[in-house]
Formats: structure tokens, sequence, C-alpha cells
């Protein structure tokens, strides 16, 4: 099989673009994606797939560490735990 | 005043409103104005005079401390012998490059590959922007930015080349042969591990994120993570290369 050329400069900042737009489409609908499908499938067109999966953990990572710093760490605990 | 620099434990009476104060008594318990002591204004400049030779003390000491905490670190770094070894790699152009060819000159290295998604495009770009900070100096040596791949089977010269193109006109990126690169990674810790790949044959190679500084002599010197600014680097690179002490 031939080798996939890697993303160009322009082509990484159109799929940086593309991400960021249903990004900030998941921010304004709290992270509906049901709201932002034609963003997401642009952002799934521009990107490689490798790439889209990349971002979407990465999304959640964001999201994650935006809440222990909101909230705070809950370490999950039994009830009645002395 | 005198009551000021005298150790606690000599036998004063306690400190009183000065009113009621019983005459000043010096070492020996004797009213040291009375038979000839040193006046107030003499006094004054002994304790000036204590205290700015224990302020040019507390600074020296201080300079020495700094001084030896950089040898330690340049010890521990030496220690770690991060970079020893050579490597024979190719530039984009094809020519054969050694560790050996760098000798005499400042680096910047980063380790990454050119399907990386975001992080090694922004850390090449921050690489880059700290070098022209640096080049922005008079009188400091030139910096060369250097890009080694983590993926040698996807990136080839050409791969590379087309690469490092987009960053900055004097980065230089190298590759080989699977073998050779790896061991250019060992000699700097450097892990990378490609995952999975998807049907498109497409993956992404887990690896870390440094940036590597190296003087003159290729020793490993410091090295930047994400969290480090462009114009914290070239602050860095800048106090290296004013406290440079050649080894040999």
């Amino acid at each position: 099989a031939a080798k996939m050329s890697a993303p160009t400069m322009e082509e990484r900042k159109a799929c940086w673009g593309a991400r960021d737009e249903f990004w900030q489409c998941l921010d304004r609908h709290a992270d509906d994606a049901s709201k932002c499908e034609k963003l997401r499938l642009s952002f799934e067109s521009r990107c490689p797939q490798q790439w889209v999966k990349h971002f979407d953990k990465r999304r959640d990572f964001l999201k994650y560490k935006k809440k222990l710093e909101t909230e705070g760490y809950h370490p999950p605990e039994a009830d009645g735990k002395s | 005043m005198f009551r000021a620099l005298l150790p606690v434990r000599c036998l004063l009476p306690p400190r009183r409103p000065p009113a009621a104060a019983p005459p000043r008594r010096g070492l020996r318990g004797r009213d040291p104005t009375r038979d000839g002591g040193l006046p107030l204004g003499r006094r004054v400049a002994a304790v000036a005079a204590a205290g700015a030779a224990a302020g040019a003390g507390w600074l020296y000491l201080r300079q020495e401390k700094e001084r030896r905490r950089r040898a330690r670190r340049r010890e521990e770094l030496r220690a770690l012998a991060l970079g020893q070894g050579d490597f024979a790699l190719l530039d984009q152009e094809g020519r054969p490059r050694r560790k050996a060819d760098f000798l005499g000159r400042w680096v910047l290295l980063y380790f990454g590959f050119t399907h990386c998604p975001d992080v090694c495009p922004e850390e090449l770009e921050k690489l880059c922007r700290a070098v022209a900070l640096l080049e922005r100096e008079p009188g400091l040596p030139p910096v060369q930015p250097l890009f080694i791949t983590v993926d040698p089977e996807r990136d080839d010269v050409a791969a590379v080349g087309r690469y490092v193109r987009d960053f900055h006109p004097r980065l230089l990126g190298l590759t080989g042969s699977p073998e050779e690169v790896r061991a250019a990674g060992r000699a700097y810790r450097v892990y990378a591990s490609a995952g999975p790949k998807d049907e498109d044959g497409d993956y992404v190679v887990d690896h870390t994120v440094l940036i590597y500084l190296l003087g003159p002599d290729g020793l490993f010197l410091d090295y930047y993570g994400r969290s480090k600014t462009d114009a914290q680097i070239a602050q860095s690179v800048r106090r290296h290369m004013e406290t440079y002490e050649p080894v040999q």
C-alpha cells in the first residue's frame, strides 16, 4: 500500500480550524453532539481518522481537567468508609 | 546602642523606658561614655560598617552557593550521560550527519514525527520562535534548531524535508534507518511507541515531548517541557551561554 503523506501545514491548520469550530459548537450546546453534526462531519473530513480519535480523547481530557479545577477531586469511595 | 551588639547571655540590667534607664554599661560593667568610650557617631559608623561587611559576605556566599548549584547540576546532567553516543543520520537533503558535525554549536533538539496531530507542530514552532528570539540578540552565538524523527518507517528524507520546510529556514530534520533512529532516541532516553494502525495504516507515535539544549561540546545541558514558553526557553539558553564553561 502506498504510504500516506503526512498533512501539510495548510492541511493541519484546516483540520485544527474545523476541530475548533466543532468544539466551540459543543461549548455552546453543553456538549450536545447532536446539535453540531454538520461541524462534526466537516471536522472528520478535514482530519485524518487518527487525529479525530486523538482530538476526541483530548477533548475528554480537557473537560475532565476543567472539572477537577472547578469541582475538585472526588476519589471514588464506597459509602460509609471511615 | 551597644546593647544591640551584645549577646544575650551578658549580664545586663533589663531594658527600661529611656526616662528611667540606668547608666549604660559596657562589657565590664563600666559606663563607656564616662571613661572615654566611642561617641555615638563612631558607634553608628561601626555598626554600619559591620552591617555592610555582613551584607557583602552574604552576597558573596549567595553567589558561591549559586555557582556550586550550577556545577552540581552540570555534574548531574553529565552523569545522566544523555546524548553521549554518536548518531549517523541523514538530513532533509539526504546528507549524512553525525553528532560530531554539531560540535562547536548550540543546538535545540526536538524528537517528533511528521504525522503528529498537534504537539509536534506546536513544540517545533515554539522551538523555532525561541531560536528567532535569540537570533535577534547581537553577540550571541547562533543556535541550530534540530528535529529528529521517532517514526523512521514513514518519515523518510522526503517526508522530513516536506515537514521542516514549514518552520524555520535553518531547521534541520534528521532521519535514517530504524536502527540508527532508535539509537539516537535511546541516547537521549526518548520514549517512543507507535500506536495501533487503523484501516488506512495510519498511527500516532506516543513519545517524550521535550526540547533538549545541547552545548557546543555536545553535552546535554537542559530540557524544556510543554509548559515552557518560547521566551522562557530563549532566556534559559541565554543564561547557559553566559555561564558556559567548556568541559575539557
